[in-house]
């Protein structure tokens, strides 16, 4: 079952994807929190998620087990399948909500009509059909992904960049500290990348400095996000918890804009195709730890029935996006604390050798 | 003891075509021979020369020994069962039957009617050579072997097709393409049993593991220079008799945006012109997508002075945006098929037609706009900057079309997605389609949609693992 | 004996079915979608109040039907109710196109908009992806419904032409303060709570606002005070030009009769709208927006009037630095108003021979006095404004918050009238 994926991989993983995830609601929920301190609660969780990544990339280094492989020499067989089961929910929770996301963004973004979810519906056939896929596919769909990434990005920051007062960030740490942290932790759903780098855990052959390439990788991703939150508070200000869809706002104050038209929205449109494979990476890594689980490797099968549930729950609870944005915020981040920072960093525990 | 007679009736019995000719002749010691071959495909002064000439000496004892010493055939085989015999006639080869022996002798007399090397019309050089295949294999084979003069050069020849007995040779330079590849792609070509190959693209086929694929798996070669460049990389190629279409393979879809003077010209010309093409390609194939779902799903895509043009264009045209563009892309096909297939006096006519009533009338009418003409004429010129891949590219055109007037662009980006996940899966023994991109082979990438001077390309590319990496040597000039 | 189900087969037939319905949605297009036959090209709405109702004046671009190019008919429709997306939601049932705002790049608040809170009447324009931030706003004398009918003669579409005196470049020279839907919610929205927008004045050709700065003038006329003109322009034909400066150079208003949709009209930006709280406060005259131009947005080019030895000189100015700081100072707030620049004289009254103009270019020291103290007294005059009206248009808070943290609960309440004021005025002779 050891597909393989390689170290360059992961770590465009942990720079693209890793950003694509934060640029549609986090900037928006993070101002409206923490206003122009809206960068330390993104600080704060990165810092802690980098930490408890740096460790999981250290302790691929000791290991070439897959985590299920550590897990079964520690707990036994059942046991790691249990874990496995709760990583599939997890991982499915965490693909629900950018699901519900992308839907929102999608009908405002490409269609200047708000049209019915049945013309969101057709993600789930890409989904089916990239949810079946192995670690293989993933990685070289990251390969594709991180140029189409670095290039619309950097097109996107340099129209936006003469928007841009930075002093509305100013002054700094007036958002008192309690508030900075309800806003890390109600947006600690948004950081999943050690959970990401625990799967992938022997399916990957770890060379010197690896660890470190990893990390830095996902160091870049974190700058670019801060970047990014610091830009888009810079424009707006004040108003900045009131626009949604951060990456999309950023850019219409380009001078250029009205006589080249609406070219940011090209750019947001080849941006889209990385944030599909960010969302789906969530779905991919649900139906593998679902396929480990229950031993049944017919990976089609698995990725067609979990996205049947993914589309059920957004068929029923269309409509309800602030009250699932609500759940997250406010109950489901304790579970993302759990799984992203102290599964990661109790797997040191878990036995690396076989006696 | 058998007799001539017999010998002639025995093969008559089943080459019972009138175009297959028996010439019975005696040598002067009274001796009989005959020889039974295909009219037309064999060269009657050639027998003349090597069989009869020098026959006409041979003894009234002389045995099947004596006989072969003859002959001043350099291509000569002996054979015994009369199936052989019957097949080496319809090859084109003579069969020389001899009294009194039950063996018989085929004599190399081959010569189909041919046309002579000229430069492929779709692989026209401004730089570079113009000779182009024909659909001869040896002439094929010898264009090859000109141009590569090693001992490590091997050709490996298969006949498939029951009816058609045609000849495939699997070429390949020994130590360069990787181990064991050319022993697959036999195994692959002869596990298919056909009755006729009338073309290369059948054996294509074969080598496809997907035939459903939209994508091809095979590169394609009309010239020698082109077929040599890319077996001394590390591919095999296919040389198929009756076809001057050569395959190679491994094949990735970068191939198909290089085109064989890129290699001749200065590499920032030639990085210009990939660079171009893959623009080209893109804008061919999403133009009329994005055109159709700007008017019916995102109008803020488009400029507002350039969609107020627009919005006069559009107002008052009975059709739709999206049946509009379906029409006018529909045209195109016809009319691209057409001027294909018409003889070439037509053809004038057909563009006059083309052009102006359909194309000029249909705006005056009202029911097609200037814009949607616009945009179909940009997409088909874009998309033939990389004529190899036209098969490609306007079925995904059409996909695109389809999708992007039913979803909208957000059906343009799922389509993309799908596309780029099903591309970066797909690999042809073992090299995946869209390498060097995915997975990614920097060293590889001097040679995609940029092409570095020949002092960066001193070796074979990677993807190929091959064990002779160093093509350029002695490189002080690198950098 | 059971036959295997092929997935290779299935998932063909999937993908043919899946062909099939996209191709049946390809040929109906029904997803409730609004294509571009049906839709609006609202170039620019006009927002105005009367009791308890807004009435929103759309300006729509409606395509001629052509092949050989633009061929575009502008034309405005009303509607109206309690909010603007009921009137928005009129001119739809009225006209049956569906009214995007996507192109809509300026809102004009007709002068009865004044009574009303600001925000709460542009309030739609912030809901959630209603409107791009990006269109302009302005404020206009008499009736916004009437400007927009008016015809201009620098460009077909009215909006345009208005859109033309807010541009960047008359940005650059601090001849307007433009200013969109974004700045303006940053603006109200920030601890000053104090925002502006152009005023926008019509006036017939020929016909002078405030009588020009140039060589034959004898001084820098324009309004001071807040221009009541107002009154309907188009249609009744009652008003040209405006209100008209004390200056020289045919100032006053032009009464050529009717004036809307007839005569083409100029159109003008100089005076700028205050709020604060959202509350409409008065408007700056041309000085005062001048030199809030100056302070608030980057200047290239600027031309200053100003008198020197009882000549008039025209100064123009390059390499504009302005801006203001504050500090605290043993507990003091001072606000220190810095403005450099290099300078030409591109003008003056007085007689010069023409062999002599080049020497002319470098200015006198005295001429640089005058610049200064000019210049002073417009900051001064806006501060003075800013003061009276207690309307923090400069950002004098937000300064104060963002730079001086400690002292912002202590002086948040008075510092307008509290701080020390100190101007650094400094123009070079560009010779």
């Amino acid at each position: 079952m050891k597909t393989r994926i390689n170290v360059r991989q992961i770590c465009f993983i942990m720079l693209a994807y890793n950003v694509v995830s934060k640029l549609l609601t986090f900037p928006t929920a993070l101002s409206f929190f923490c206003g122009r301190d809206l960068l330390f609660p993104a600080l704060f969780n990165f810092i802690i998620e980098g930490i408890v990544l740096w460790g999981v990339s250290f302790l691929c280094s000791k290991t070439d087990k897959t985590f299920f492989g550590l897990l079964e020499g520690t707990i036994g067989n059942i046991g790691a399948r249990i874990v496995y089961g709760f990583f599939a929910v997890f991982f499915l929770f965490a693909a629900l909500l950018p699901i519900f996301e992308q839907e929102l963004y999608v009908h405002t973004i490409f269609y200047d009509t708000v049209p019915s979810l049945v013309v969101f519906l057709p993600l789930f056939i890409f989904t089916i059909y990239a949810g079946s896929k192995k670690f293989e596919n993933i990685g070289r769909c990251a390969d594709i992904c991180l140029p189409v990434f670095l290039t619309t990005m950097a097109v996107i920051f340099l129209m936006s960049f003469s928007g841009v007062k930075w002093d509305n960030l100013l002054p700094v740490l007036s958002t008192p500290a309690k508030t900075i942290f309800q806003g890390a932790a109600g947006t600690a759903y948004s950081f999943t990348a050690p959970c990401w780098l625990l799967m992938f855990m022997g399916h990957f052959k770890y060379k010197k400095h690896d660890a470190t390439k990893i990390t830095l990788s996902y160091v870049a991703g974190a700058l670019i996000v801060l970047l990014f939150l610091a830009t888009f508070y810079g424009i707006y200000g004040e108003i900045a918890g009131s626009r949604t869809f951060a990456i999309s706002r950023t850019s219409i104050y380009f001078p250029g804009i009205d006589m080249l038209g609406r070219i940011d929205l090209i750019m947001l449109y080849v941006l889209e195709t990385v944030m599909l494979f960010a969302l789906v990476l969530n779905i991919q890594l649900a139906v593998h730890a679902i396929s480990v689980c229950t031993g049944w490797d017919k990976l089609p099968y698995i990725s067609l029935i979990v996205n049947v549930a993914l589309a059920t729950v957004l068929i029923t609870c269309d409509n309800l996006y602030h009250s699932i944005q609500g759940l997250y915020f406010n109950w489901l981040w304790i579970m993302f604390i759990v799984f992203s920072v102290l599964v990661p960093s109790l797997a040191w525990l878990l036995k690396r050798r076989t006696e | 003891m058998v007799t001539l007679e017999k010998s002639i009736k025995s093969l008559k019995d089943v080459l019972t075509s009138e175009d297959i000719l028996v010439f019975e002749f005696k040598a002067e010691s009274g001796k009989k021979f005959a020889v039974v071959f295909a009219d037309g495909i064999v060269d009657k002064e050639l027998i003349g020369e090597l069989v009869v000439k020098p026959l006409r000496a041979a003894e009234a004892d002389a045995e099947y020994e004596d006989i072969k010493l003859l002959l001043a055939s350099p291509e000569m085989k002996e054979g015994k069962k009369k199936k052989d015999a019957i097949k080496e006639v319809l090859n084109g080869n003579a069969v020389l039957l001899i009294d009194g022996e039950k063996d018989f002798l085929i004599i190399g007399v081959k010569s189909p009617p041919m046309r002579a090397v000229a430069e492929p019309p779709t692989q026209v050089a401004v730089h570079g050579p113009r000779e182009g295949f024909v659909e001869d294999v040896k002439i094929n084979l010898g264009l090859i072997r000109k141009r590569i003069k090693t001992e490590k050069l091997q050709v490996k020849t298969i006949f498939v097709g029951e009816k058609s007995d045609t000849a495939i040779s699997i070429v390949y330079i020994e130590g360069t393409c990787p181990k064991g590849l050319p022993e697959k792609i036999e195994k692959e070509i002869t596990d298919n049993k056909i009755d006729i190959i009338p073309d290369s693209s059948y054996v294509s086929q074969f080598l496809t593991k997907k035939p459903r694929s939209l994508f091809k798996r095979c590169g394609t070669a009309e010239k020698p220079d082109v077929f040599c460049a890319k077996i001394s990389e590390g591919r095999v190629g296919i040389v198929v008799d009756g076809s001057p279409i050569c395959l190679t393979v491994p094949f990735m879809v970068v191939e198909d945006f290089q085109t064989v003077e890129d290699y001749y010209i200065s590499s920032y010309r030639a990085t210009t012109l990939r660079i171009l093409r893959v623009v080209s390609i893109i804008i061919g194939i999403i133009l009329p997508a994005l055109y159709i779902s700007a008017q019916l799903f995102k109008i803020q895509i488009i400029p507002l002075q350039l969609l107020l043009k627009i919005s006069s264009s559009v107002a008052g045209l009975a059709l739709s945006p999206s049946i509009e563009m379906f029409l006018t892309l529909f045209v195109l096909e016809v009319l691209n098929e057409a001027s294909i297939r018409m003889p070439k006096y037509v053809a004038l006519a057909l563009s006059v037609v083309g052009a102006l009533v359909l194309g000029d009338t249909a705006v005056k009418a009202g029911i097609i706009s200037t814009p949607a003409i616009i945009i179909v004429a940009l997409s088909a010129i874009c998309l033939y900057t990389v004529p190899n891949a036209i098969e490609t590219t306007t079925t995904l055109r059409w996909m695109y079309l389809i999708i992007a007037g039913s979803a909208g662009p957000f059906g343009v980006v799922l389509l993309t997605s799908y596309l780029v996940c099903y591309l970066v899966s797909e690999q042809t023994y073992g090299v995946p389609l869209v390498t060097p991109f995915a997975p990614l082979i920097k060293g590889d990438l001097y040679d995609s949609f940029v092409k570095a001077n020949m002092y960066t390309l001193d070796t074979r590319p990677e993807v190929f693992r091959t064990n002779d990496k160093v093509r350029l040597k002695n490189n002080e000039n690198k950098n | 004996m059971k036959k295997r189900i092929n997935v290779s087969t299935v998932s063909v037939v999937v993908y043919w079915l899946f062909f099939l319905a996209l191709l049946g949605l390809y040929f109906t297009n029904d997803f409730g979608l609004v294509d571009i036959h049906k839709t609006a090209i609202i170039t620019a709405v006009g927002i105005d109040t009367a009791e308890n109702e807004v009435q929103v004046t759309a300006e729509i671009a409606i395509p001629q039907p052509s092949q050989s190019g633009e061929n575009i008919k502008y034309t405005q429709v009303q509607g109206s109710g309690v909010t603007i997306a009921d009137a928005l939601n009129e001119i739809n049932a009225k006209t049956g196109f569906y009214p995007k705002l996507q192109f809509c790049k300026l809102v004009l608040l007709g002068d009865s908009c004044k009574d009303k809170q600001l925000f709460r009447l542009l309030a739609c324009f912030y809901r959630k992806n209603f409107s791009e931030l990006t269109a302009l706003v302005a404020m206009c004398e008499g009736n916004a419904a009437d400007m927009l009918a008016m015809k201009s003669d620098t460009s077909d579409m009215t909006s345009e032409a208005i859109r033309k005196v807010l541009s960047d470049e008359i940005e650059k020279s601090a001849n307007a303060t433009p200013a969109t839907l974004k700045d303006i919610a940053q603006l109200g929205y920030s601890k000053s709570a104090a925002c502006y927008m152009p005023y926008v004045e019509a006036s017939e050709p020929g016909t002078s606002e405030n009588g020009g700065d140039g060589d034959n003038v004898g001084g820098d006329g324009g309004n001071t005070g807040e221009s009541e003109s107002g009154g309907s322009q188009s249609g009744s034909g009652s008003q040209g030009g405006g209100e008209g400066g004390s200056g020289g150079g045919g100032a006053g208003s032009a009464q050529s009769g009717s004036t809307g949709g007839e005569t083409p009209m100029q159109f003008n930006a100089r005076k700028t709208a205050i709020f604060s709280q959202g509350e409409f406060k008065g408007i700056l005259n041309e000085q005062q927006a001048f030199a809030l131009a100056a302070i608030e947005n980057d200047i290239r080019l600027a031309v200053l009037p100003c008198d020197a030895d009882g000549v008039h000189y025209t100064i123009g100015m390059k390499n504009v630095k302005c801006g203001v700081s504050l500090k605290v100072n043993d507990g003091v707030p001072a606000l220190t108003v810095k403005f450099t620049a290099k300078a030409q004289i591109n003008g003056a009254k007085k007689q010069i021979e023409p062999n002599k103009i080049l020497l002319d270019d470098a200015i006198p020291d005295e001429v640089l006095s005058g610049a200064e103290e000019a210049l002073k007294e417009r900051f001064s005059d806006l501060i003075t404004t800013c003061r009276e009206e207690n309307c923090d248009l400069i950002g004098i808070k937000d300064l104060l918050y963002k730079y001086n943290t400690k002292y912002f609960e202590a002086f948040e309440g008075d510092i307008l009238t509290r701080m020390e004021v100190k101007y650094e005025v400094k123009i070079e002779s560009v010779a």
